[in-house]
Order: structure tokens, then sequence, then C-alpha cells
């Protein structure tokens, strides 16, 4: 019985005697050693970045990627767990095709998030299942009015609807970086954001870290309102002045 | 992944709330009596009349008692009016054993739910149970219903096919007699009618069929269904084919043959030979 | 045993023995009543901010009319009605169905279904039951999203977008009629005369066909529901 829990962190089917779940929050842990990731609910659409560590020197470029369509208008982006994830994306999409196939409707974000909290929440219940160790950031534009919406579904099934959030190592540096950004510029465009984006991610990743690469996707005008990644000349462009700006700055302290 | 069993499709969840049913034995039977010369057994169905009509606050239901096996009355007198519950009653016709289970089936789900829910079944309850039940059974339980009652919506008549189609309507007949019965209905009936003008034109209806269709007879039994009381159910309210002439049949007196000549002839001949042995 | 399955179609025995006009004579249990049918005229037109649905009201058991005033037409939401022709159990439990999918998939949605929505639920269970079924279907109705629509899902379990239609057995008599008298863009009344006119010209042509003319006017503010009765229809007999 190492540990702080005393037997009561060993089994999601059992409450400690104050009343916590200790294997859901040691989830909630998996999540926060990820790299950091964020999306942000623009004034015509999605973007979502991803900061992914790289293992290895030899790994291709734009493979293993933490962020997945979902359908055509949703993406999501993953804090955590990655191997955990691709089961929740590929509920999500499964959830998104029948749907689709039952009503002949795309599914409304709310709905979708809502049915991936209960899925999530569902591996919270019983003895012979883990909890999943990620929180999943999903975003959609809506069909007709073109709307966009941002949730994070996290490892105990709560959902959360957000304007702009951040998970993993970096969550609360770019939650204040993120902040700061909507306060100057609450009509902020997708496009606009891209560059904020890449300079955030690289401004909260930590030195001691491995190199990472940059994962950016958006679903926006500039990609006809379908989950996209944003093209790599442009990631470049916009990785190139973060970093300089980034620099700038602290030549400036 | 094997621990959360949820349904793949929301549509399973409809495909397992229709139950599975395999009419595989019924198309097997149908071909085996088309092809070899057998005639499978068969069942008491009752040529019928009966009809029901709806008033301003009261529903009135009739039935002949007539029930027939093939060409033969099987018996003179027998009840087609069901009670399912104190303001629900039904009148049947089809298949005798079917209804009657049908309508016993119902009783009781409704006593169940009368308990369950502490208040009067409404009618649509019942007919909703009965049609999804005949539709679950794809007219293989051959029960053609008038079902009708008063609940806190009001008065309500309803007719139900074997196939669970169903019809709310003022006034309705079913059975073999229906035709005679709703040319008197369609002629007659008026939703402003007394409830004894009422049991006088479902009386008449079911007379119709009684004297017209060959599958009806015998007398008149009427059912009246208010709020207040339920339903009350007029056993033979009308006798329109009792015996006029019962022959009496007194016996004849000793000796009303004269006796012409005795004979006694034995026609086993017992040999008494006894052998004691000690 | 499969055989023979395969060379006698499950729909003959239906009917064979029964005796005609007289459904329930028959003295064999082993086969299962006749169906009750709704010999039936439908007609549904798009007009400029809604739809009009059209039907009779007469509903048969083989030769005898088991109902002179029946509703053909089906409420499935606040703005979304169906006409249903073909076998009446059939339909009637169809209709059912979706109106208890649909009531659960708005209170997910939280708002007004679509007709598009509904008329795909009747599609599924049209076309994953159609083995079991009889049930040709003309699903119609408002919404915001693209407002008047009819979908006509015939007896296979095919979906089309029509801008009017016409179903039942006395459809045949007045296709001809409504290709030539249809205009888009009508305005309400006319489209209400020009549906009832059809429905009545199928009456008095087809003979499973009868009663009255309910009609049903469907637009974003109101369903507006009519009779037109048996011996006022708007045609010269």
């Amino acid at each position: 019985m190492a540990g702080t829990g005393a037997g009561y962190d060993l089994s999601v089917t059992t409450f400690s005697p104050d009343g916590r779940v200790f294997q859901v929050e040691y989830a909630g842990k998996a999540v926060e050693n990820s790299g950091t990731t964020l999306a942000i609910c623009c004034k015509d659409g999605v973007v979502f970045a991803a900061e992914k560590f790289l293992l290895s020197k030899m790994l291709v470029h734009g493979t293993a990627k933490r962020i997945f369509p979902v359908h055509r208008r949703a993406g999501m982006s993953i804090a955590g767990m990655v191997a955990d994830a691709r089961q929740i994306v590929s509920r999500a999409r499964s959830e998104a095709t029948q749907f689709m196939n039952a009503y002949c409707e795309e599914i409304p974000p709310e709905l979708l998030a809502e049915r991936l909290g209960l899925f999530m929440h569902a591996y919270t219940l019983y003895w012979s299942v883990r909890p999943f160790g990620c929180t999943a950031l999903l975003g959609c534009v809506d069909e007709e009015t073109k709307k966009p919406s941002l949730f994070c579904i996290e490892p105990n099934g709560m959902v959360y609807k957000y304007t702009a959030t951040a998970e993993g190592k970096g969550k609360q540096a770019a939650k204040t970086e993120i902040e700061k950004v909507l306060a100057n510029n609450p009509e902020l465009t997708c496009e606009q954001a891209l560059m904020l984006v890449a300079k955030i991610i690289h401004k909260v990743h930590d030195e001691k870290d491995k190199d990472f690469e940059l994962e950016i996707s958006w679903i926006c005008p500039a990609s006809n309102y379908e989950h996209a990644q944003v093209p790599v000349e442009q990631r470049k462009a916009a990785e190139a002045e973060a970093e300089r700006i980034l620099e700038a700055e602290q030549e400036d302290d | 992944m094997a621990a959360v069993e949820e349904p793949q499709d929301y549509l399973d969840v409809l495909q397992s709330h229709r139950g599975g049913f395999s009419f595989e034995n019924c198309k097997r039977n149908a071909y085996l009596a088309s092809q070899v010369a057998i005639k499978p057994p068969t069942a008491m169905k009752s040529g019928t009349t009966i009809c029901g009509i709806q008033l301003k606050d009261v529903v009135i239901l009739a039935a002949d008692t007539r029930s027939t096996c093939g060409p033969m009355v099987a018996d003179k007198n027998c009840e087609k009016l069901h009670f399912i519950a104190k303001n629900v009653y039904c009148a049947g016709a089809g298949t005798a054993a079917d209804l009657q289970h049908t309508t016993e089936m119902m009783e009781s789900q409704m006593e169940l739910l009368r308990m369950a829910t502490g208040t009067q079944p409404r009618v649509c309850t019942v007919v909703r149970r009965l049609s999804s039940m005949l539709f679950k059974y794809q007219g293989y339980v051959g029960c053609a219903l008038v079902l009708g009652g008063v609940d806190v919506t009001g008065p309500h008549l309803f007719q139900i096919y074997p196939h669970g189609s169903t019809d709310k309507l003022p006034f309705t007949s079913m059975g073999s007699g229906s035709l005679a019965a709703m040319a008197i209905l369609e002629a007659e009936y008026n939703e402003n009618l007394s409830v004894e003008e009422g049991k006088k034109l479902v009386a008449k209806a079911i007379r119709a069929g009684i004297f017209n269709d060959l599958g009806s007879g015998s007398n008149v039994d009427v059912c009246v269904i208010t709020k207040d009381v339920g339903g009350t159910i007029l056993r033979n309210f009308e006798k329109p084919n009792e015996r006029k002439f019962r022959a009496k049949h007194a016996a004849f007196p000793i000796g009303t043959t004269p006796i012409m000549k005795q004979e006694i002839t034995k026609l086993v001949s017992v040999e008494e030979d006894v052998v004691m042995r000690d | 045993m499969m055989d023979f399955m395969a060379q006698r179609p499950v729909g003959q025995e239906f009917v064979r023995h029964v005796e005609d006009g007289c459904p329930y004579r028959a003295d064999d249990v082993m086969k299962p009543e006749q169906a009750v049918s709704t010999g039936t005229t439908l007609v549904v037109a798009e007009f400029d901010g809604g739809v009009v649905m059209c039907a009779d009201t007469r509903t048969s058991t083989g030769q005898y009319c088991a109902n002179r005033a029946s509703r053909k037409i089906s409420k499935v939401h606040d703005r979304i009605f169906v006409c249903r022709s073909g076998s009446a159990a059939d339909t009637q439990a169809l209709t059912s169905f979706v109106l208890h999918y649909l009531g659960q998939h708005a209170v997910e949605l939280g708002k007004q279904p679509t007709v598009n929505t509904a008329a795909n639920l009747f599609k599924i269970m049209a076309y994953n039951n159609k083995d079991h079924l009889l049930a040709g279907l003309i699903v119609a109705g408002y919404d915001d999203k693209k407002g008047g629509q009819i979908y006509s899902i015939p007896l296979g379990g095919t979906r089309v977008r029509v801008p009017y239609a016409a179903d039942g057995s006395g459809s045949g008599y007045i296709k001809g009629f409504m290709d030539a008298n249809y205009r888009p863009g009508m305005s309400k009344a006319e489209c209400l005369e020009f549906v009832q006119k059809a429905t009545a010209l199928a009456i008095s042509r087809d003979g499973s066909s009868g009663g009255m003319v309910r009609s049903l006017v469907i637009t974003k503010d109101k369903v507006e529901e009519a009779v037109i009765e048996g011996n006022k229809l708007p045609v010269d007999l």
C-alpha cells in the first residue's frame, strides 16, 4: 500500500473516505505531463495548435500527430496519452457519421461533445477498465451558421465550452497569454491568430524538454470551413515571425 | 472497449424493441398445407356482429351471442363483450381463443397499470397496447375489436384490426354482420342521442346482423360505459330468438303400448359343473 | 427448405384464403387475417412559403369500406406531417416509431427538427424493413432551414425530394393533371385549390378512394386543416 491513497487509489470503483476517486485524478495528471495544446474560437473559425515533442531525430516530420479530423467541420486536439485519445477520436467519428446517417444532418457540436463526455465518463465507472489519460479539445464550425465552437472534454467525463483554452504542461502560461491576446483583439480572425498561437506555443515551451514540432490546424474561410492542416509555408512563416518577435521581446527585457 | 456495451446504432435500439419473431414455421405450414392434401386444424371463430357508438359522455357497445364452428353453432348464448377495466370494455370478433387470451391479457395489464400508477387506465393506453401487440404478430392473432371506454379525457370509441391498425370513430361495427349493422348505424346514428335511444340503436344494429348474417344469431348483449358508473353489461338485453313453443314432452303412461306376446329366450346356457377339490 | 420459400413470395398468402368481402369467416387460424389497406389518393404540393397536403378519407378491407372518414395525414412533429398509403397497420406503426424517434431527436437538439431528418427516419425504417412492410409515404412540412419541403418515400424505401407528389391507388388518374397544372411559386390559395381539385378528380375515378377531401396547409406560422365533404367536391361528376 505504498503512496498516499492507502489502497483507495487502486480502483475507479472505490471512493476514498473523503469522497475522491483517485484513479480519475491520476488520469488528469497524465494530461498535465503532456506537451501543451491549445485551441481558440476566433471570429471566423477555430484554430488548434499542439506542441509535439520530437522523441527521435529520425522521426518523420508530420507524423505521430496530436490533432485529428473528426468530420468535415470538426477537429480535435489532444493533451495526454495520444494512444488513448485515438479511441476517443474514433468514437467521435462514428458518432458523427451515425448521426448523419440517421438524421441526414451534421451532428450539433454540443451534442457531439456531450456524447464524448458520456463515453469518457463510462470509463470511470467500471472496475475492469481504466480512465482515459487524455483531455480532448473539440472544435467545430456549424454547417449553416458558420459559428465556431470549442469544447474541452476531460478524463472524468466533464465537458466545458470555451472561447479558448489550453491543456498540457504549459496550460497556465498559455491561458494567460491567450487571455491577453483576446483582451487586445476580441475580433481576432484565424489568419491573425496563426502567428499569435505559434508565439504562445514557442513561449511556453520549456527549454529543458526535448525539441518540438509545432502542429497547427484550423477550420476557417481559408480552409473553406473544413478542418485542415495550416499549409506548411504559412505555418513556417508564422513560426518564423513568432520567433523573431519573441527574440525581440527577450532582448527588451 | 468490451466493458461498455452500448448499441452501435440508435436504430439498433429500435430493432431490439421490436423483438425477434420467426414466421418460418407459419410459412412452412402454409406450404405443407398447399402441397399435400392435409387440412390443418381449425379453431373456433365467431362469425359475429359487434358494434359501438360514442355519444356525448357515454359509450355503448353491443354484440350478438352466436359462436360458430364452421357451419355449426357452437354456443347459442356466448359472451362477446369483454371486461378490460372498470371504464374500458371491448367487443371482439375473430378467433375465439385469440380474443379470450388477448382481452384477458389486456385486463391484467391494465389492472397492474392501475395499481402501479394509482389512476384509471386511459382508453388510448389500451389501444396502443393492443395495436402494438397485434402488429407484432403480423395478423396471426385474429382479433378484430371494437373498443370503448370513458376516461379523464372523455368518451372514446376505437376499432382495431387484426394487423394492428386502429381508427377512432363516433360509431362503428365489425365482424361478418358488420355490413348489416353499419346500415342501421349509418341511417340512425346521431351524437345527440340519449343513453336509452343509444341502447335501442345498437340493439337494432345487432338485430340486423342477427337476422341477416348467417354467422350471427341468438341474443343481443349491450354494454353501457359512463363516467360515473363505469361499464355495465346488460346481458341478453334483447332476446329476439326465444323459443316460443317448447315441446312439452309428457311421459307416456305405462301400458300405452299393449303387450301382445311375451317370450323369453335364453341366449347363454349356464353349465353348473362344479368340481370340489380339497 | 429455402427452395420453396424462394418460390413462394410471402405476400401471396395474405389474401388467397379469405373469401371476398367477408374477412372474418375464413375458419383457418394458420393464416393471418386480411390486411386493412388504405387504397388511397394522396396529393401534396409546395407553394411559396409552405406546403399543402391532401388526402381522401376511405379505408378499405377488400371490398368493404372500413372507415369512411379516416385521417391519412398524420402528425410527426409541430410542422412535419406524413401522408400514409398501403397497409394501415404498417404505416401507423411506422409513423408511431418515427414520432417517437423524432421526438427524442428534437429534445436532444433543443430545437425544431427538419423535414429532411423526419423523411430520413421514415426512409431508414421503410428501407430496412421493406420485406415486411407495405407502405408508401409522403413526408412534408416546413422548417427554417429549407422552408416547405416534400419527400416522397415509395414502396422500396427510396427517398426523393419533389416539388409535388401524388401517391396511392388514385394517383395514376391524376399524374398528368398535376404535371400540366402545377407551377412553382403558386399562392397558398391557388395551391390549395389545385391540390384539392386533383384529389377530387382521383376520387371520382378511383374506386378505392372516396369519402371526403381532407387538406392541410403548413406554413411557417401555422397549420390549417380543412375538409371538403363528399357531396361538395370541386368536380362535375
